[in-house]
């Protein structure tokens, strides 16, 4: 993919991990394109992804160009995935590096080439999410930041905050556990699905609390009612989109 | 003690991995793969237990990579993951369990070929350093070297041009000589680059195959002299009428090469660098 006017496609031009533990004086820069890009974050059961849709219907009916790309989702990458977690070929390693892959082929393939054409660009997860997984499973922290040093910084990334047991009466309302890898199960933290889960996913909130401050995630009260939510978050975007009226497709 | 290239993954102890790891490196028709198919029975002659892998032979991501390069839709950096998806799998799954097993591990290319492909297509040096920062140090790496003019032969008269070898990812609107030549030929001054940092052998892949392989089966049994097994072993048998003698170390003498075709990156004599790496 060649990018027009001589901003380098490639690690480290767009987003800079904001890393003390990396020493190498890098040039850094947030992204100049005409998009935007608004990424949601939050452990399972946050109700992230009901915000997320709800925001993506108001900002169609503002007459905005509007793409969704969901974590894990790329048509390249995803078959390879689903085979490692179902044959339970994946490591801690493996299972942070085929994550990273299917997320490098959506920024090459839709993120980036969206965001020139000047599209508001919705991701349910982000390279937070690997953040939050992939050291919760034993990576190294600033191994990770490094292999995601290619991503796009994000013009709002919401994060919906949750106690663990709110989400899990949520998640398991309907069904009677987790998937292997969901659960971490991978970790061998516990023989019960339910309190894998439980255990596994407390580590990546603590993840996650970590992030706030080192990536300004913007916090949502996510045991609000939706309507609440929703109108904070329309607000926050409102307000940023408002500064951007070249992303207006109708007058 | 085994090393890293500075991190290290979870679970992986390096503390008993007795076996070797040797790679042999080169670019597109060097021959890299005449000569593992030479190297690995002659060492199970010898009686070594021998695993060898390579680019794509994980059961993670091999095929995965296979059908994502039959498109023509694989991004620079979405390419450059998947290897090292790839790779990892294969050094958690296969290497490091056949070291810790004993065996000696002949890997057909290492993290020097992807890192040298990913910088060649604009990737920072540094990221993909960082991302092969887990791999370990093996123990030898030969760098099958062959110029663009002696590699194009062996290409028009064998398989013909290739559209990755070609790089044509990476020089949309060249015909595939063209891109062919500049793509090897970046890829051959990157080589050079990381052949001084990383200390490899240098092996003049111009020459035929059997003295390119004596050459190799030469350096490979001073590495494999220098195994401590071998020296406890010496020890063990110090005085006795059963230490391997004349009979047994026959096999070891291998006919030199009329001109040994070595030179080292940094001038050195090869055999003095193992170390170093």
């Amino acid at each position: 993919m060649e990018i027009a006017s001589g901003v380098r496609i490639g690690p480290f031009e767009v987003f800079a991990p904001l890393q003390p533990a990396v020493s190498m004086v890098r040039h850094y820069g947030e992204h100049h394109f005409p998009g935007r890009l608004i990424v949601v974050e939050g452990i399972d059961g946050s109700g992230k992804s009901t915000q997320l849709s709800l925001l993506h219907k108001w900002l169609e009916s503002k007459g905005y160009g509007v793409v969704f790309s969901e974590w894990n989702s790329s048509p390249l990458v995803k078959d390879t995935t689903k085979h490692g977690k179902k044959k339970k070929l994946l490591t801690p390693a493996t299972f942070s590096l085929i994550h990273s892959t299917d997320f490098a082929d959506r920024t090459e393939r839709s993120i980036l080439p969206l965001l020139k054409a000047g599209a508001v660009v919705l991701c349910d997860r982000y390279i937070y999410t690997a953040f939050a997984r992939d050291v919760a499973r034993g990576m190294d922290r600033a191994w990770v930041r490094e292999l995601y040093a290619f991503a796009v910084k994000p013009a709002i990334a919401f994060y919906f905050r949750v106690p663990l047991e709110t989400a899990i009466h949520r998640l398991l309302d309907g069904r009677d556990g987790f998937k292997f890898y969901e659960a971490g199960m991978d970790l061998n933290l516990a023989d019960d699905s339910v309190e894998s889960f439980r255990l596994f996913q407390g580590r990546i909130l603590s993840e996650y609390e970590k992030m706030i401050p080192e990536f300004g995630l913007t916090v949502v009260d996510a045991t609000l009612p939706i309507e609440i939510q929703q109108m904070q978050v329309r607000q926050i975007v409102k307000a940023h989109l408002d500064k951007a009226k070249e992303l207006r497709v109708q007058a | 003690m085994r090393e890293t290239y500075g991190r290290l993954l979870p679970e992986m102890r390096l503390g008993d991995l007795a076996g070797k790891l040797i790679v042999i490196e080169g670019t597109d028709g060097a021959g890299r793969s005449t000569q593992i198919d030479l190297l690995k029975p002659w060492l199970e002659e010898l009686g070594h237990a021998v695993v060898d892998t390579g680019m794509t032979r994980s059961p993670l991501a091999g095929e995965g990579i296979r059908r994502a390069k039959e498109g023509n839709n694989l991004g620079r950096v979405t390419q450059a993951l998947f290897y090292a998806t790839d790779f990892v799998d294969r050094l958690e799954n296969e290497i490091v369990p056949a070291l810790r097993a004993g065996f000696i591990v002949l890997t057909d290319r290492y993290i020097y070929s992807l890192m040298a492909r990913a910088i060649v297509r604009g990737m920072d040096p540094r990221w993909i350093r960082s991302i092969y920062s887990v791999a370990l140090k093996p123990d030898a790496v030969f760098y099958l070297r062959l110029g663009i003019d002696q590699l194009l032969p062996r290409v028009v008269f064998s398989r013909g041009f290739d559209y990755w070898e070609s790089g044509m990812d990476l020089y949309p609107g060249h015909d595939m000589f063209d891109s062919f030549c500049s793509y090897q030929a970046a890829l051959l001054t990157e080589f050079d680059r990381l052949s001084a940092e990383f200390n490899f052998q240098m092996v003049d892949a111009a020459a035929d195959s059997r003295t390119v392989c004596a050459h190799l089966q030469q350096n490979i049994l001073h590495l494999l002299e220098r195994d401590s097994r071998k020296n406890f072993m010496s020890r063990l048998y110090n005085d006795s009428t059963a230490a391997p003698q004349a009979d047994d170390t026959a096999i070891y003498a291998v006919a030199a090469p009329a001109a040994a075709p070595t030179t080292n990156g940094n001038g050195h004599h090869p055999h003095a660098t193992h170390h170093g790496q």
